[in-house]
Order: structure tokens, then sequence, then C-alpha cells
């Protein structure tokens, strides 16, 4: 296993209290925690340092720690051949980091205090979808890395790899949970669960608030003024949607259902937002009609400001 | 290679949670959980029953609050008021998205 300077990573040297300990995590975590923080890396770093300080802030765990020796950090190591009597048992310590070491540690230690069992651990992955697969549901494959402990308490990692069916109309930031596919329990304590973070990539034409979906629905001025009907893209496919007469910008045309659906709610609705958009270039023949309508026009459409006008006097 | 197939959950697809189960989703010692419902960051279905138990909607919360505990060193006040903070940033961060969503941007364009 690579050894990792845990008194380095908080900027504190070995000898330094328990609350200069603290003292120093505390300024890092205001700096670093990912909740809060704009640095890059942040996240990386705010994990090596609660690594860091979950051991030494444990008066037990700093003097095993303390009892592996000194390494540079990264270098290949394995603890003395003693230490494993003196805290975690006879066994070896191959295919773990240090932070399962030092779970491994904790576990033998509720163990030797009397509790009968000890719960796994939950485990989290991100999961990143397109917006089809997080409309339609899909099913992804995820390689997880999990920490077991055998008979006598030690810790091994275990490759797995398992297939994940995603429901329909899961959306950005929400957790999924898959019991008992986290940490191993202990002496008869429940197996951990795995906790998906789903991220939903942003799709070009659509936008998702709650369950509902909405779209941009650009119309040209006449098919505004005079109604239309248009071939409208909806994530479970186009549809024929009529547009009445005298739509106004800003409009939202309602398609009930059309939005994201769950098993145990109903469906949401689909939002088609009408902007009224105008040529950029127009030939001889449209800036005579134009003009010809604007002649012909008796619609104003500054008529509040004359009426504002018209009370302030 | 024959690969298993795991059901993904939806948090709100659990059903009602016991108080030792959120104990233990929650990794906090129980005086101090306790403290967090007394807070109203944790709302029992019936508060008034001698036995709580809790909607799926506290599980995300209980988590939050054992790992915050847990990474950020705080008493079960400062928790409850940093709960809070966090409830409210995931309220108006949805508004947003609600308003974001609902007008149309021809910036994208």
């Amino acid at each position: 296993m690579k050894y990792k300077d845990y008194y380095a990573i908080l900027g504190v040297d070995r000898g330094a209290s328990a609350d200069d300990i603290k003292k120093a995590y505390r300024k890092l975590a205001r700096k670093y925690h990912p909740d809060v923080s704009k640095e890059p890396d942040a996240e990386e770093k705010f994990k090596e340092m609660a690594e860091a300080y979950e051991t030494l802030k444990d008066p037990e765990k700093r003097a095993a720690y303390d009892q592996l020796g000194r390494y540079t950090p990264g270098q290949e190591f394995q603890p003395p051949p003693d230490w494993g009597q003196h805290f975690a048992g006879a066994g070896t310590f191959e295919d773990i980091d240090l932070a399962d070491l030092f779970a491994g540690l904790t576990g033998r230690r509720q163990g030797a205090r009397g509790a009968a069992f000890t719960a796994g651990r939950d485990y989290e992955a991100a999961v990143r979808l397109t917006f089809d697969q997080a409309f339609h549901g899909t099913e992804i494959e995820l390689e997880l890395s999990v920490l077991e402990f055998d008979d006598k308490g030690n810790a091994r990692r275990v490759p797995q790899r398992i297939k994940v069916r995603i429901p329909k109309g899961v959306t950005d930031g929400e957790q999924l949970r898959i019991p008992g596919k986290g940490g191993k329990g202990v002496e008869g304590g429940r197996d951990g669960d795995l906790y998906l973070d789903i991220m939903v990539e942003p799709h070009p034409l659509y936008r998702v608030s709650g369950r509902d979906i909405y779209i941009d629905l650009p119309l040209a001025p006449w098919e505004a003024v005079l109604g239309t009907s248009v071939h409208l893209p909806t994530p479970a496919g186009a549809v024929s949607l009529k547009v009445p007469a005298g739509t106004r910008a800003g409009q939202q045309l309602r398609l009930a259902g059309r939005g994201l659906s769950r098993s145990n709610a109903p469906a949401g609705n689909l939002y088609a937002i009408v902007e009224i958009v105008v040529p950029s270039v127009v030939d001889e023949r449209e800036r005579a009609l134009f003009r010809q309508l604007a002649e012909a026009s008796t619609f104003n459409p500054r008529a509040q400001f004359e009426r504002e006008a018209a009370h302030e006097h | 290679m024959n690969i298993e197939t795991f059901e993904a959950m939806r948090i709100d697809e659990r059903g009602a949670i016991e108080w030792t189960q959120l104990i233990e989703i929650s990794g906090m010692p129980e005086a101090e959980l306790r403290e967090l419902v007394d807070d109203g960051a944790l709302v029992p279905v019936d508060i008034g029953s001698s036995s709580w138990s809790f909607d799926a909607h506290a599980l995300p919360i209980a988590r939050a609050a054992g790992r915050l505990r847990r990474e950020l060193d705080l008493d079960a006040h400062a928790l409850a008021v940093v709960l809070r903070f966090v409830a409210r940033i995931e309220e108006l961060e949805a508004e947003l998205r609600a308003l974001r969503a609902g007008v149309a941007q021809p910036l994208r364009r």
C-alpha cells in the first residue's frame, strides 16, 4: 500500500496536540469543503484531509498510525511485522489502502467493545446519463471496489462488476439507492447501500423543472397572428401541435403527460414556450408586404406606455 | 461472464423508516439525532407516537447530517442550522431551475 503523510496533509507537525490538529482541520475544511469551495480539486483535497483527520483525531488510531513508521508520501510500504499484532490482529495487508487499514481497525475495535455487529459502509458513485437515458430509463454497468473483512477482521478490496437498471424519469441531482450493495457488514451487521448520484447532461432542446419539460417554440409573426400547426419534437416522439391564432410571445402551450414519467406518480407535462422570431434578411417583395401591413394595421404594441403617460399628467 | 443486475430505487420509493434505522443510516449518536428532531430538521410522521417513524425524505437528511457532522466536526446545534441552510439552498435551486426552464432562452442559439 502507498504511504500518506497525514500530518503533512493537515499541515501540522508530528508532535501537534489534539487541539492543534482539530484547529488545522477546521481551517482547511472551511477552505476546501466541496459544498463551499471554488478551489480546483477541492473535492479530492477535502477527501484526503478528512481521511487524515479521521485517523489523527482518534488517539488509538493516531498511535497506530505513528507506529507504521515514516516514509515518503506515495512510497509503497508494509506495516512493521509486529504492527498487526498490536493494532489489527494477525493478517495480511494486501490490496487495500491506508484508509481501509484504519477502517478495519474501527470494525475490530467496535467488535472488541462488545457491539454485536457493525453495519457495512454506504458507498456513493457518480453516474452520468444523457437526457434520453434519463427520460426513458436505461441499464448501466458499474465497476466497484468493495471493502470486505474476513473472520479475523482483515480488510481487503474485492473488484465487482454489476449492472444497474435506472428507472425512467430520473432528474439531475437525484440520488438512487441500491440496497445491500455497499460495504459488507461485519459479524452479522447489515450490508451497506450503494447510492448513485445522478448527473444528466443538458439537452440542446429540452429543459427540466421537477417532472415538467420545457421547449422553446419559435414562430414567425404571421404564424402567431394567423395560427398554424407545427411539428414539435418531444422526448417520446414528434407530435403535431396546433397553435391558436393570436398566440403571444412567452405563452406556454401545454402537452399534458408528455413530461417525465415515474412509476409512483403522474407524468409531468411538456410546455412549448412561444417565441416570436423575425427574419434577419427580407427580400424586396417581403419588405413591400411588411410596409403594406404597417400602413393598414391599427395595432399599437405600446398602448400601455401611452395609458401610463396619460395617468401621470 | 454473467453480471448480476440490480434495480436502482428512488429514495421516495422506500417506505417508512424506523427511528433505529435512521440512527444507523446517519451514523450519529441517538441523542444528537434526537436534537435534530427537536429542532425540526427531521420530522417524524407522528411526533406524538412513542416509536417514531419517518417518511423517505428523512433518509437524505439523516445521511447529510451524519456526513456534515463528521466532515465539519459540528455540534448538534450548528448541524441543525447548517441543515436549514442546505434545505433553503435546495429550495432556491429548484426555484431557479423552474424560472430558467420556463423562460425562452434565445441566447443559447
